[in-house]
């Protein structure tokens, strides 16, 4: 009888941080992607903002914090799961202590891009 | 003991055939992943022509308000909707949860996500 999935290449150590990280960062986008989608997309004519519509949306300073917050968290979950694919490659111990540091640096570059991003429309 | 060669091993999560649905459910949570990386970045890219302002920005809204657009919206919809849900499976399982009931609870939320999708489908082409 079957009562575990065939899934032997997703077993990953219990309790890992990346993997407690994952599904933190995983719940929280169902909040956090819901509002950007409700509050971007579909209540927006058309499914976009225009220019002066992104401003003004972003003149609000609660929308600001839950926007970046919602990039941190997106990001770093995507980010996880990058990690999570490549070390499934089988790489050496430090082969993935490289990768982290990279994908520390990737997050940190794509979290100070949209940071940067909206100071430049909101200034 | 496995002796995999290390492009077999990159390949395996992918290859579905004759597996069972946790397989086919790993693979795909995998591919949607991969594919809203892409999409965050495309993403984040894209929004890089407000910094342009409104001749750079509304010109490029125009376009993308078109069937084309909705269309690959529906895609990613889609694509968010069946790694969230099946995601959701996989936390609940790796806390130790409805271990007996995961090919149900795979099957069943991936109706949740058809229902889901027609809905948002809708929605978008309603926009």
């Amino acid at each position: 009888m079957e009562t575990q999935m065939d899934n032997a290449a997703a077993r990953v150590p219990a309790a890992s941080w990346a993997w407690i990280w994952q599904a933190i960062t995983g719940l929280g986008l169902v909040v956090l992607l819901a509002l950007h989608m409700v509050a971007q997309h579909f209540v927006a004519e058309g499914g976009i903002r225009d220019y002066a519509d992104v401003v003004a949306y972003l003149r609000n300073p609660l929308i600001v914090v839950l926007e970046l917050l919602f990039l941190i968290t997106v990001t770093a979950h995507a980010l996880l799961g990058v990690r999570t694919v490549l070390f499934d490659l089988g790489l050496s111990d430090s082969a993935e202590k490289r990768v982290t540091q990279a994908l520390w640096g990737v997050g940190v570059l794509t979290v100070g891009y949209g940071f940067w991003l909206t100071w430049v429309i909101t200034r | 003991m496995r002796t995999d060669s290390k492009p077999r091993r990159v390949w395996q999560w992918g290859d579905v055939r004759q597996r069972k649905v946790g397989t086919w459910a790993y693979a795909l949570n995998r591919i949607t992943g991969l594919g809203l990386v892409l999409y965050l970045y495309i993403h984040l890219g894209v929004l890089s022509m407000l910094v342009g302002g409104p001749a750079a920005w509304d010109p490029f809204i125009k376009v993308v308000r078109s069937p084309l657009f909705y269309t690959l919206d529906v895609i990613l919809i889609a694509g968010w909707l069946i790694h969230g849900l099946n995601g959701l499976r996989v936390t609940l399982t790796g806390i130790g949860l409805a271990l007996g009931a995961q090919k149900a609870l795979f099957v069943g939320l991936m109706v949740v996500a058809a229902i889901g999708l027609i809905i948002m489908a809708f929605m978008v082409f309603r926009s």
